[in-house]
């Protein structure tokens, strides 16, 4: 029952905090973090349980914990929900950055507090749902579901332009997911009529022989489905334009956790049902990651609205994850499965620093900023430390994810890996521009604002001790994923071998030759 | 002692911690304390270990420490481990040995600064980085290491945040290293591919039996990786931000943009010479870079008004000494220099931070003058690190170590006479704009009155780098002067023996005594045309010609003024052009289309009975159209 | 007529013999509550004589007539359908219309009966018969409140376009008589299937017929009509020509094509095609910018039956997710939302007006949060969002339509989707704003009653429910086809 309880328990807290909140101010934030702080205990003992049990040894098509049970029988649906490292990660991450949510909610949201903590825990319920569903239309409930929630998060508390942008974010989402759906559906049927078995378990469904032709545009409606919460250029637009306006918890369950739906979904569905048309689609995949890599990144450089920036720098993390998935090898997949940690931290932390900022000044645009510094060197301090783990400096999380992709990227093409790396010149030019207008400089309209109180240090300490524990032991994680991941390697390999010889130069039984020639340098 | 070496980064790294979180809490005292106290302990460690390695040295001349696996996934695997050798070692003593000394200046030179604990923080944190770019027994760490002294580099430079200027010379270092970082990266994916791993010992042992020497791969990798090392060591092509770096604090230019950091490149080219000597045309572009370097920075130098820029462009020229030496082949020279510059250019930039403090921070030495009477201890090391810098013959380490990459330039296994007329030139240079320097700032007459008299925590470090600046060169003796090889036989397990020397002996004396010559000369001329006859420059500079050749000597030779236009411009142009993301217009255009069907159909919805059963009636005729048709 | 005969008519005798009863009263006491009661009586003995027919043999009744499973479900249905809309009715009258208010349920009921009579039909005059009877009934309906000008308008003009399109109608039908040689449904389908393609004037016939159909599915183009009715009629009227006359025409629709396969006759199937395309995209189009919440609903309903006729061009032919169970999920999950959305209308009204301008919602949500939050779940219904019946109702359309393979029109339904969630989403967006207090004094303060909340909590939960597990519904569905 842990996996049920893993969203049940959200929907409920969600459910208690609104009714608290009809009664009092105070008690759906306490209820709210009591219900997180459960949850993220329940989600650790789980990671310890399956690290230290038979978890990572999982074979093909064994599930670490897994629930199933019938939901629509006419229809061949099932409730069936399963979890492996990768899920395990994700869920993990959910738990952590929704108690920050939470946390970092906790001064800036004085109106309908029950009504915003319901929603906030009810996205969160609908992740995690995500991260856990197997049967694809049960995911694609949960992929759906988490969206209202969200679109009231954003359209009540948000800021000035918020309808517009919520609209925007519900459309796009709403219409890429439809697609997605008619592709679940058509794969359904073509299983269905093939087998005489309908039904929607992800198990079954894979490996079902689609042709060549139609798997293509069932993967492309798949792609879209997750390239827009990716988001992948150029279907991107609606993300900086709902940063902008979202309130802070808000920007932090969107990029840390909603993006990372997308990215999830690449991993665990598209490749592994689609192999072939994935194969098929990787250049022209990893082409888009590349150009939302260094487009996103000089737009992000021109904004003046901070969030905005910190949005298109989401757009252009999350090219790296387009690649590493499209690239479809352990490394690249190890990669991106950290930056999707890595950068739901760095961003969210980027995130929570911005809001924090704003609800001081009540400005956000970076001509008005400058020489905060001086006045908040925690702050400082703190906003560095994340930009720099935006910028990908090693022995902070995201360089990790990023050199494993470029090294998984390589071995499949090595001009994209190079033109890959200048990403790492652009994040660091809006990054520290970033800095620069914001802490650096002289303080021009005299701001005088408090430092960082004590609620605030230990949510950035929390998020800088993150950052630096993935950034220099990054093998809890990679433990964790490694099996999984392999598997679902397994489920494509008779598309995906052969590539890696081509590119090795030369073969590993002369290096151990000539390394066994040169003894004890291991 | 070898079971400590951990320790060594550790001191540093916690020292930086307890000044970042606490900083401001426990006062400048106590901060001076930490931050001093903790690089002081490091360096007492090294040298403990360092006198071990030199008496009992491990099996092998390496000594490994592994703390932990960093990141294994897939076939890659790296570790956090550690890796002595012979050029480890020396590194590792010159970051932390000179490190302490700059240490110690700074609690004088940076006593009244507001931001006292950032400043030992951060200093703490690069000599931590440092210690692992040095010390990493894998590329990546060594990446680690690498991208961390650029950000202590970038934070330090702009360490006087208030100034935008200081920001954008911080920045500037930063963006421009880090192009050079994403070279190095590409580069680190080749050599992972080529070999399965990123560790160097056994990428240097593999090598030999992967590669034959020529191999493109070889090149291409070690062209890469030279590109990270022309961006940390502001060679050319990516020099352009080490002048401006001297934005910051000047503990930091003697530490980081003299000593320590820029030398990076060196460090990691000697490191891989194992592959270096696989790829003859990646040896021969290092040989060149440096060659071109030295000229470059040397003739910007000549020019310069600045003491610290002044200090830069030689910072710059060195390194390029020492490229030279690395391309031709020359290893232990190249880092034999590298020792005694990081000794005698720490010294000429703590002496200039003390001459600048009791200045009002003026750094234009022309504003300044006669100053040899009124610090005379800062006037005598600073002329013993210039007469270093300037390799004044047989008296100073600087010649020792300098003559030797100057004769290997020709006599080297790669080295060409057009090699060793560059040096010589640049040595000539050299001389020239150092002892400029030392006219200018120490004699003729006073023009400020003194504003601080430094104190014994100035005066040591430069005494005690000042021993070394002199001393230093008699480890290693020319053959046509003694012959001593102490410190070629020491980096001999770590770097391979210069196979050249097939010159005669006559030549390298023509070499030596035709350098030591020259450099009397430059010397000599700028005494004549800084001291006793400065209407002869004045006359010179007021000419078109001579104002358009100082200005571009000024400049840098131009170099920023291209890149400004040839890259910084079009890249702000495109960003700013594009602020509103004009994939976005497409979505915007979506709506609006819907908004003109919207229009349209309401004219249909008049509201009018006559209207709507002509409605039904098309939709009659349409039907029945339809029937007929199909 | 046998005592089988007269068991299976039972529910639509009782439902013919509440109005009479109704009339009966109204001569011996005019009272609004009786009469009220009494229908809502009438309409759950109507309902409890179900389960007798259900389990009666011998579905034919007499020519005209055929009560099987199918047209008892949307007996079924529609009873309850008329009791939820009795209950804001009384309401509704008691605050806006001082006249005689009794009336107003027997024309509800003989409306009522009029569609039965079309689920129930297998014969061409029970079908214009039934469809008459309800038209009848509902002029007199939208313009009740006669002491307003909209309400006489909408009910004028309902009047004549409905005599327009039963004429052609009644042509259709002669023709395909001409034909044929017979009324019944089967006869006809069946010399269609055989002779379909060749013969000129009985495709023409249904072509013709179609228009009736269509102008009471408010399809496009013969949909102009339905926002101005809409508009003009009483909120629960409204409520009911959304859904249980439109509902009754449907059913019949599906009988009438039960055994016919749509796609392989080429007119007919692109004759329906371009009206579920013509509806989806004139419908969502329309309702995009419009801020009166009536007409968007008209509109809205417009485009709802472009997405029902796609599943109904998927038609039998498949097993699994049959068209017609996917439109008739459709419809349950429809009539559930449009009624709770015109009820709520209903009950923002005061004796003035009705609340039907967007900015009469505006902060409803902090003023009434749970009828917002109800009005909130209509409209994500409406829009296909998960959690609600919407969603399982779209879903099981898609997937009828992608059995079939209708690729085409699949992707424009999926692009009407995302159109449609924009004009939904201004609703609650509206609801979720605040207001100035300047504005504040202008809105309408709705007065929900009790029954009218609990019945609109009832809808709600039941929206959620079919939205949640809607395996129950399906299966009940799924043994009602024929």
């Amino acid at each position: 029952m842990t996996l049920t309880f893993l969203f049940a328990w959200l929907i409920l807290g969600g459910l208690l905090a609104w009714l608290a909140g009809r009664w009092n101010k105070e008690a759906p934030r306490w209820i709210s973090l009591g219900f997180m702080i459960v949850h993220l205990i329940v989600s650790v003992r789980l990671w310890i349980s399956f690290l230290t049990n038979k978890g990572l040894t999982l074979a093909q098509g064994e599930w670490f914990l897994m629930e199933k049970s019938p939901w629509i029988p006419q229809w061949g649906i099932q409730y069936f929900l399963a979890v492996d490292g990768l899920s395990i990660l994700l869920i993990v991450l959910t738990s952590f950055l929704g108690l920050l949510a939470v946390a970092c909610s906790w001064k800036g949201i004085q109106e309908r507090v029950g009504f915003f903590f319901f929603n906030l825990l009810w996205i969160l319920a609908g992740i995690s749902g995500v991260f856990m569903a197997l049967d694809l239309f049960l995911f694609y409930f949960f992929w759906e579901i988490m969206l209202i929630p969200l679109y009231f998060l954003i359209g009540i508390w948000g800021h000035s332009n918020r309808i517009y942008a919520t609209i925007k974010f519900f459309i796009f989402t709403q219409a890429s997911g439809l697609f997605m759906l008619i592709s679940i559906l058509a794969l359904y049927f073509i299983h269905g009529s093939q087998t005489g078995h309908y039904t929607f378990d992800y198990v079954e469904l894979l490996g079902t022989q689609v042709s060549p032709k139609i798997a293509f545009w069932l993967m492309l409606g798949f792609f879209l489905g997750f390239g827009v919460k990716l988001p992948a250029v150029p279907v991107h637009t609606w993300l900086p334009d709902a940063h902008t306006e979202a309130p802070t918890a808000g920007s932090v369950v969107l990029a840390g956790l909603v993006l990372k739906a997308g990215a999830y979904g690449f991993i665990r569905f598209l490749m592994p049902l689609f192999p072939q048309a994935g194969k098929e689609f990787a250049m022209v995949a990893m082409i888009l990651g590349i150009i939302g890599i260094i487009y996103a990144a000089m737009v992000a450089f021109a904004q003046n609205d901070l969030k905005r920036l910190v949005a298109y720098t989401s757009v252009s993390h999350m090219g790296f994850v387009l690649l590493g998935v499209f690239a479809w090898n352990q490394l690249a997949l190890q990669g991106a499965v950290m930056i999707i940690l890595s950068h739901g931290l760095s961003t969210g932390a980027l995130f929570i620093l911005v809001g924090d900022i704003y609800d001081r000044l009540h400005t956000r645009d970076m001509d008005k900023l400058g020489g905060l510094w001086s006045v908040t060197p925690r702050l400082g301090g703190f906003g560095m430390v994340f930009a720099l783990a935006s910028l990908g400096l090693p022995g902070l999380a995201n360089f990790v994810g990023e050199f494993l992709v470029l090294l998984g990227v390589y071995q499949v093409s090595v001009p994209i890996a190079a033109l890959a790396t200048l990403g790492f010149i652009a994040s660091t030019i809006y990054s520290l521009w970033m800095i620069q207008k914001t802490f650096f400089g002289k303080n021009v309209n005299e701001w005088k604002m408090p430092d960082a109180t004590p609620r605030e240090i230990s949510i950035y300490a929390a998020l800088v001790v993150a950052l630096l524990w993935l950034g220099l032991f990054p093998n809890t994680v990679l433990r964790t994923s490694r099996q999984a991941l392999k598997n679902l390697q397994q489920i494509t390999s008779q598309y995906f071998q052969g590539s890696k010889e081509a590119t090795t130069n030369p073969s590993v039984e002369e290096l151990n030759k000539s390394r066994s020639n040169y003894g004890g340098l291991e | 002692m070898y079971d400590l070496l951990w320790l060594v980064p550790t001191f540093p790294f916690l020292g930086f911690l307890i000044l970042a979180i606490f900083g401001k809490k426990i006062g400048k005292k106590l901060s001076a304390v930490v931050g001093v106290g903790s690089i002081g302990l490091s360096a007492l460690i090294t040298i403990l270990i360092g006198i071990q390695f030199l008496t009992n040295p491990p099996e092998g001349h390496a000594f490994v420490q592994t703390l932990w696996t960093w990141i294994a996934a897939d076939d890659f695997k790296v570790n956090i481990a550690f890796h002595l050798d012979a050029l480890s070692m020396v590194f590792a003593f010159v970051v932390t040995f000179v490190g302490f000394w700059i240490h110690l200046y700074s609690t004088e030179y940076m006593a009244d600064d507001e931001g006292f604990s950032r400043f030992f923080a951060y200093m703490n944190l690069f000599v931590g980085a440092m210690l692992m770019l040095v010390m990493g027994d894998n590329l990546l760490l060594l990446y680690l290491g690498w991208e961390g002294v650029g950000l202590c580099s970038y934070l330090l430079i702009g360490f006087w945040y208030r100034d935008p200027a200081n920001g954008y010379a911080a920045r500037k270092a930063f963006i421009v290293t880090r192009v050079g970082d994403a070279a190095m990266a590409v580069g680190l994916f080749m050599l992972f591919y080529s070999f399965k791993s990123l560790n160097i010992q056994e990428i240097l042992s593999v090598a030999p039996h992967v590669w034959s020497p020529g191999n493109k791969l070889a090149v291409a990798s070690t062209l890469l990786l030279l590109g990270g090392a022309v961006g940390k060591s502001a060679q050319l092509p990516l020099q352009v931000w080490l002048p401006d770096a001297m934005a910051g604090p000047t503990p930091t230019s003697a530490l980081i943009h003299a000593a320590t950091m820029v030398t990076a490149g060196v460090y990691l080219i000697a490191r891989m010479n194992g592959i270096y000597l696989l790829a003859p045309l990646s040896m021969t572009a290092v040989a060149i870079v440096g060659a071109a370097t030295l000229l470059v920075a040397g003739f910007a130098g000549m020019a310069q008004t600045d003491i610290k820029r002044v200090l830069a462009y030689s910072t710059v020229s060195q390194i390029g000494y020492m490229f030279l030496a690395l391309g031709v082949g020359a290893w232990s020279a190249g880092v034999f220099h590298f020792m005694i510059h990081a000794f005698f250019k720490a010294l000429l930039f703590l002496a200039a931070g003390a001459i600048i403090l009791a200045q009002h921070h003026e750094q234009n030495m022309f504003k300044m003058g006669g100053l040899a009477k009124a610090l005379p201890v800062t006037f005598w090391t600073f002329l013993i690190g210039s007469a270093s810098l300037a390799a004044l013959p047989l008296i100073t380490a600087g010649f020792y170590s300098k003559d030797a990459i100057i004769w290997y330039a020709w006599s080297g296994p790669n080295g060409s006479i057009y090699l060793w007329m560059a040096a010589v030139f640049g040595a000539m240079v050299t001389a020239f704009y150092t002892f400029r320097m030392v006219f200018v700032t120490f004699f003729g007459e006073q023009k400020m009155e003194i504003s601080h008299y430094p104190t014994w925590r100035v005066h040591i470090p430069l005494i005690a780098l000042a021993f070394f600046a002199l001393f230093g060169g008699f480890i290693e003796l020319p053959g046509t002067l003694g012959h001593l090889t102490l410190f070629s036989d020491f980096m001999k397990s770590a770097l391979p023996v210069v196979e050249g020397g097939h010159h005669e002996v006559s030549l390298e004396i023509f070499s030596q005594v035709l350098t030591a010559v020259l450099a009397l000369v430059s010397i000599f001329v700028a005494y004549y045309l800084y001291l006793k006859n400065m209407q002869i420059v004045t006359n010179f500079t007021s000419t078109k010609f001579g104002h358009g050749l100082q200005q571009f000597l000024l400049s840098g030779l131009g170099f920023d003024w291209l890149y400004e236009r040839l890259f910084i411009r079009p890249y702000v142009w495109l960003s700013r052009t594009n602020k509103r993301d004009f994939i976005d217009f497409f979505y915007v255009f979506l709506p609006w289309l819907a908004r003109q069907f919207h229009y349209l159909f309401k004219y249909t919805q008049t509201g009018k009975v006559r209207r709507y059963v002509v409605g039904i009636v098309f939709g009659v005729l349409v039907s029945i159209t339809i029937v007929v048709i199909l | 007529m046998t005592g089988h005969d007269f068991l299976k008519l039972m529910p639509i005798i009782i439902l013919a013999a509440t109005p009479l009863i109704i009339m009966l009263a109204i001569a011996i006491k005019r009272n609004h509550l009786i009469t009220a009661v009494l229908s809502v009586v009438g309409l759950f003995a109507a309902l409890f004589a179900i389960p007798g027919a259900k389990y009666t043999n011998g579905d034919q009744v007499s020519n005209l007539f055929i009560i099987d499973q199918y047209a008892l479900f949307y007996f079924a249905l529609m009873f309850l359908a008329t009791i939820v809309i009795i209950v804001p009715s009384f309401q509704y009258l008691e605050l806006r219309f001082k006249g005689n208010r009794e009336e107003y349920y027997l024309l509800l009921l003989t409306a009522t009966f009029g569609s039965v009579g079309l689920a129930a039909s297998n014969h061409f005059i029970s079908f214009f018969l039934s469809l008459e009877i309800l038209s009848v009934s509902l002029y007199a309906l939208v313009a009740y409140l006669r002491h307003q000008n909209d309400g006489i308008e909408a009910g004028l003009k309902y009047l004549i376009l409905a005599a327009v399109s039963s004429a052609f109608l009644l042509f259709g039908m002669s023709l395909v008589y001409s034909q044929v040689g017979s009324m019944q449904f089967k006869d006809v389908i069946n010399f269609l299937s055989q002779n379909g393609n060749y013969n000129f004037i009985s495709i023409a016939g249904v072509a013709l017929m179609v228009v009736g159909f269509g102008f009471k599915l408010a399809v496009v183009p013969f949909h102009m009509w339905s926002p101005d009715v809409y508009q003009g009629a009483p909120a629960p009227v409204s409520a009911f020509i959304a859904s249980v006359s439109k509902g009754g025409i449907l059913a019949l629709l599906f009988r009438f094509f039960a055994e016919f396969n749509i796609v392989q006759s080429r007119p007919l199937f692109t004759i329906f095609a371009l009206i579920a395309v013509f509806s989806m995209f004139v419908g969502n189009f329309l309702a995009l910018l419009q801020s009166n919440v009536k007409r968007l609903l008209a509109y809205s309903s417009i485009a709802h039956f472009g997405y029902i006729l796609v599943a109904f061009i998927a038609g039998n032919a498949q097993q699994q997710f049959k068209g017609v169970e996917a439109a008739t999920f459709y419809i349950v999950s429809y009539f559930i939302t449009i009624i709770g959305a015109f009820m709520i209308i209903g009950l923002i009204s005061n004796e003035e007006r009705e609340g039907m301008e967007m900015s009469d919602y505006r902060g409803l949500y902090w003023r009434h949060p749970w009828l917002s939050v109800a009005l909130s779940a209509m409209m994500f219904s409406l829009a296909g969002i998960p959690l609600t019946s919407g969603f399982i109702a779209k879903y099981y359309i898609l997937a009828s339509g992608i059995s079939t393979k209708l690729w085409t029109l699949i992707i424009i339904l999926i692009i009407n989707s995302a159109l449609g969630v924009y004009y939904y989403l201004r609703v609650t967006v509206e609801m979720f704003s605040n207001v100035d207090a300047e504005q504040k004094a202008t809105l309408i303060s709705p007065n929900v009653g009790i029954l009218s909340g609990i019945l609109l909590a009832v809808l709600t939960i039941a929206l959620v429910w079919l939205g949640v597990y809607p395996t129950g519904l399906i299966g009940s569905i799924q043994a009602a086809m024929f």
